[in-house]
């Protein structure tokens, strides 16, 4: 007999949300018909079967649970978050923000290393270069990422290892093959400059998504194009092979660092030792990209993880909008704002 | 946290990341400017050299040069590894990644008066500019 219930959800933070509950609760063949109001954060559902609204509620969560949402026949008490916790996240983001700046500004990070470049040197510079400047393309583009992955509880670990493990593999894989044709890849400036501009536009979009200005946007976007964005995005975390382009991905990002080591590998004369030099330089990032990811993840899990995400929200946002002005004018499509 | 209280925090370091960004351009009106204004130009044979360091930015950031004479612009790098060495010049369709040590001559031509070059790093975070008259 057909019976419909209503049930309440948790978990429901972005519009893509209805149609992934719905999609995997219409393929229960006792379940006719499923209808998901993001607004109430309530789950119509019409359904065969002559168990208990509890029961049905423990059963079907079973099968939403690993994706973060729950069912349950009284609505659950979630501690409200504090509406003030944004003022806490925008001074402490732009903290971070000034230290980062000030840092560059010191010139603490243009130690001359002179002489032949070897990949002990090249380690070194990969360790200035994950502190400097570089950061706020490939780490901003990191800490959002992974800020963004760990909201939607995805099993973000074996995302980052992933990430981690591309980039490795194919600054070492790249950095041999530059060594071995000694020939220009992945150093014309206008693609890097283009990817640049790319990476802060995708930082801006999660960076505004992290502090919570498109939030509102589940209420009124049903199925618009924000939600099927959001929609492709949560397919494509759910695929192995992303995180393992992103980190491929990273090596034509617009980084002088990068790009220096770059034209080393490529007058090294043997794919070993430009492989040897790209693959230190990546090590010597990783500390630091790796504490982005992980730190991230760990945050999530805590009770500070709603003003942990605001917070990374704001730096995203600055970081994303110092790499878009830098690459606009990079470009020449801007005059230099400022020198940083 | 008080939300008065975060909001005036907010602004102080809104405007401290002003100063970090925009401070710089109060001071090179005054004394730097001058001091460092043809120190880095050489002519030699008729030909004007305008050296150009490249390390963790462009030094000196605003260069006069004379207009009107065959021009070479010399850029320095010693021991750079960041931004800087990867230089574009848009107007003279330059765009090079400069060795890490060693110095990079980059004929220019000859510029009219009021003429500008500008020097930028393939990231858009350092520049520099050089004046023709």
């Amino acid at each position: 007999m057909l019976k419909t219930y209503t049930f309440h959800v948790t978990g429901t933070h972005c519009a893509a949300c209805k149609i992934l509950i719905e999609d995997i609760l219409k393929e229960e063949d006792a379940v006719k018909n499923v209808q998901v109001n993001l607004k109430k954060e309530t789950v119509l559902i019409e359904i065969d079967s002559e168990k208990s609204p509890e029961e049905l509620a423990r059963i079907l969560t079973e099968k939403i649970k690993q994706n973060g949402y729950i069912l349950s026949v009284e609505k659950k008490i979630i501690e409200k978050e504090n509406k003030n916790v944004i003022w806490q996240a925008i001074p402490i983001g732009l903290i971070f923000l000034i230290l980062f700046f000030l840092l560059q500004k010191s010139g603490i990070l243009n130690l001359g290393i002179g002489g032949k470049t070897t990949p002990v040197t090249a380690f070194i510079v990969g360790l200035i270069a994950s502190v400097s400047s570089c950061l706020a393309i490939v780490g901003g583009l990191v800490l959002s990422l992974s800020a963004k992955i760990s909201q939607d509880n995805i099993s973000d670990t074996k995302t980052f290892i992933l990430f981690h493990a591309g980039r490795l593999f194919s600054f070492a894989l790249l950095g041999g093959i530059l060594g071995l044709i000694g020939d220009s890849i992945g150093i014309n400036f206008t693609l890097t400059a283009i990817l640049g501009l790319l990476a802060s536009t995708v930082m801006l979009l999660l960076g505004l998504n992290l502090v919570g200005v498109f939030s509102k946007n589940k209420i009124t976007l049903h199925s618009g194009i924000f939600q099927k964005i959001n929609s492709v995005f949560r397919k494509i975390e759910h695929k192995t092979l992303t995180p393992l382009i992103i980190g491929f991905a990273t090596f034509f990002l617009p980084c002088g660092f990068t790009q220096s080591m770059q034209i080393t590998a490529l007058s090294s004369g043997s794919f070993i030792s430009g492989l040897l030099i790209m693959l230190s330089f990546a090590l010597g990032t990783l500390p630091m990209l790796a504490l982005l990811s992980f730190g991230s993840a760990s945050f999530a899990q805590s009770k500070h993880a709603p003003l942990f995400f605001k917070s990374a929200g704001v730096v995203v946002i600055g970081l994303g909008m110092f790499a878009l002005l830098a690459g606009l004018a990079g470009l020449g499509i801007i005059n230099p704002l400022f020198n940083i | 946290m008080n939300k008065t209280v975060s909001i005036i925090i907010t602004l102080g370091l809104v405007i401290g990341i002003g100063i970090i960004f925009f401070g710089d351009n109060f001071k090179k009106n005054t004394n730097i400017n001058e001091v460092q204004e043809n120190q880095n130009i050489e002519i030699k044979n008729g030909i004007q050299y305008i050296t150009i360091n490249a390390k963790g930015g462009y030094s000196p950031r605003v260069t006069s040069a004379k207009a009107g004479i065959p021009t070479k612009l010399i850029v320095a790098t010693s021991g750079s590894y960041d931004c800087s060495v990867s230089l574009v010049i848009r107007s003279i369709d330059f765009q090079k990644i400069l060795p890490q040590t060693g110095e990079t001559e980059i004929d220019i031509g000859t510029k009219k008066v009021g003429e500008k070059l500008e020097g930028i790093c393939g990231m858009g975070m350092y520049n520099f500019l050089i004046n023709f008259n």
